[in-house]
């Protein structure tokens, strides 16, 4: 990890935090920091991704533990308020008043984010639009725009006032390829190095551009630090071949016809390669998911055959 | 008010209702007051010679990104003429930018308000047909519209307060705007939307001549009813329990009196002081108006 980080560059710092839902706990003694620059938050379904950046919305409450977001304690109330004026928050599953035009509800976002002048308010909904590349869009109903559409809309929303905190919650599900590269562009260009929390399933994504990573899984935090990282935590896990290898997790055959595997241990004289980032996060939820070491992995492996 | 109203400044100024130089030149060097700049605005998008006489004074980059601010503007709307007129009487003109979003003021329930009101108030009108001619009783008659009134209040708070009828009810918690104001101001907007049309089919019925004026306490009273359950309830309780504190008084009475003594003289007292009462527990416990903080 960067350990020039001191406390004090930590835009979000969360301690021993916790949240249950009836017996599931969603976040189990979580404990991070995040800088400047943009996270990455990896996890399977269900790992408390959605509860975690909810969490540091301020619109859900842990049961144990401390959030501090800039130095703020969202549990008081005028700390909450002054935190919320600094955050961009797009959730996962954003619904829109369907009546509206594209233009109409970013001004209705726009208010609540206490941009009271009108002539602003339509100054910042430009801006946003051209953001995203929505501004032939601006007087469509919601309704008769493409999923993909929506979820940009979702991100101009987030990106509206400037905030020094965003908080996106899976932002590029159901872009297309382009509409994902420009995300990454527009996440890249954002005026103010703002501190930038995403939540994702492609660890495309992570790669690209996110300067940290944190691997949820279960509620636990299970790995922090950069991508390269995180690919490092498979290294010496990842070799070639050319047929299938019965001790391996996963073995899938690349285009060059060769063989991949990845496993617990390559065995004698074959080649061992430079792992990804996807190889790094998939050894550390199969390692996660079955501690109970070798007889873990076959069982994981017989099954994969 | 000193602000004129934006088409006079506009055309005030130049020959046969264009832009004289001077507003275009204290346009171009952003000199003009908001409401100024905007009429200038507003009427250049619809007429070319002005824009062409604009464009003398106001240098690309600025025309460009303001024709997109000007593009954004338009799209999200002018506003009506009810929007216009309450902004006038003083109303911020950002609360009703707010009150866009609230499902109690969308023309789909007002017109269930008012289909709902008809059909109770016909209903009222053709019993007291029936009853005048013997065959009917009390029941039919006003029994419905009492019951009906102040539950359709009821209907459009819920509206107004369930995150259900809020898709982007995230967005709003998230948001530094007060939850409280919000809520309150989207509560009282659907008050008085079913209110007016309540008070109205009042007139139809074949009651007293006093019912309209005598149906406002009642829903008042479930309003702050409503208002309060929902800080200590759910929701969908806080319905229940303000729903009941009519029905039940109004089936109560009806079996027993007139039915319009629930709305006569002391019932009055008595509504009056349960609407002070919970209005006084819903202003004490207004925080827990905040969603997902507290549950
Ligand atoms: N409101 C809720 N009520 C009950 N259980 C919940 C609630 N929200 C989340 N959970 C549970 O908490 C756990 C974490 O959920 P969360 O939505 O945070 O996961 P996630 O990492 O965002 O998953 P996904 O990738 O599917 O979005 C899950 O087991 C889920 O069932
Ligand atoms: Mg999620
Ligand atoms: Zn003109």
């Amino acid at each position: 990890m960067d350990e020039m980080t001191t406390d004090v560059d930590l835009a979000v710092r969360v301690e021993g935090l916790s949240r249950r839902y009836g017996p599931v706990r969603a976040l189990d003694d979580v404990e991070m920091g995040m800088g400047r620059g943009i996270t990455g938050l990896l996890g399977p379904n269900g790992a408390g991704k959605t509860t975690l950046l909810s969490i540091l919305a301020t619109i859900n409450q842990p049961d144990a533990g401390r959030v501090s977001v800039f130095g703020l304690d969202p549990a008081d109330t005028a700390q909450r308020v002054e935190i919320r004026r600094r955050l961009g928050f797009l959730p996962q599953e954003l619904g829109f008043h369907r009546h509206f035009t594209v233009a109409g509800f970013l001004d209705y976002v726009a208010i609540l984010k206490e941009i009271v002048d009108r002539r602003r308010r339509a100054e910042e909904v430009a801006r946003v639009l051209a953001a995203v590349g929505l501004q032939g869009m601006a007087g469509r109903r919601i309704r008769a725009l493409s999923g993909g559409m929506r979820q940009r809309l979702g991100i101009a929303q987030a990106l509206l006032g400037d905030p020094d905190l965003l908080l996106l919650d899976e932002p590029t599900a159901g872009l297309d390829p382009e509409q994902q590269l420009r995300f990454r562009e527009l996440l890249s260009n954002l005026p103010g190095d703002p501190t930038i929390v995403l939540s994702t399933h492609q660890v495309d994504d992570v790669s690209a551009i996110c300067s940290h990573v944190v691997v949820l899984l279960a509620g636990k935090v299970r790995f922090t630090g950069t991508p390269a990282e995180l690919a490092d935590t498979a290294a010496g896990h990842v070799w070639t071949s050319h047929q299938r290898d019965p001790h391996a997790l996963l073995s899938w055959r690349g285009g060059d016809n060769r063989w991949r595997h990845l496993g617990e241990r390559p065995p004698a004289g074959v080649e061992v390669t430079a792992a990804t980032v996807d190889e790094g996060y998939l050894l550390l939820s199969h390692t996660v998911d079955n501690p109970s070491t070798t007889r873990g992995w076959r069982r994981v492996g017989r099954r994969d055959r | 008010m000193t602000t004129p109203f934006p088409d006079q400044v506009a055309s005030a100024d130049g020959p046969g209702g264009h832009l004289g130089g001077e507003v275009l030149a204290a346009y171009a060097t952003n000199r003009l007051d908001e409401v100024a700049a905007w009429s200038v605005e507003a009427h250049v998008t619809t007429c070319s010679a002005c824009r062409v006489a604009l464009r003398a004074f106001v240098d690309r980059d600025r025309l460009a990104r303001n024709r997109s601010v000007l593009l954004a503007a338009a799209a999200v709307g002018e506003p009506g003429p009810a929007r216009r007129l309450l902004s006038r009487v003083g109303v911020p003109e950002h609360l009703l930018g707010l009150l866009a979003a609230t499902p109690s003021l969308r023309r789909s329930w007002l017109l269930s308000v008012l289909g709902v009101l008809a059909v109770v108030a016909g209903e009222s009108v053709l019993a007291n047909h029936l009853w005048n001619r013997g065959s009917g009783s009390t029941w039919g008659v006003l029994v419905p519209f009492l019951l009906v009134g102040p539950l359709l209040v009821l209907g459009g708070v819920a509206l107004a307060f369930l995150p259900l009828f809020d898709p982007s009810h995230q967005l709003a918690a998230a948001a530094p705007f007060p939850g409280v104001n919000l809520l309150l101001a989207r509560a009282v907007s659907a008050l008085l939307a079913a209110l007016l049309p309540v008070a109205v089919a009042a007139f139809f019925v074949p009651g007293p001549g006093w019912l309209p004026a005598a149906m406002l306490l009642p829903c008042l009273a479930v309003w702050c009813v409503a208002l309060a359950a929902v800080t200590v309830v759910g929701a969908t309780a806080a319905a229940v329990v303000s729903a009941a504190t009519w029905v039940l008084p109004v089936i109560v009475v009806a079996a027993s009196h007139p039915a319009l003594a629930v709305v006569r003289w002391h019932a009055q007292v008595a509504w009056a002081a349960l609407a002070a009462a919970a209005a006084v527990v819903a202003f004490v416990r207004r925080d827990r108006f905040e969603m997902g903080w507290t549950r």
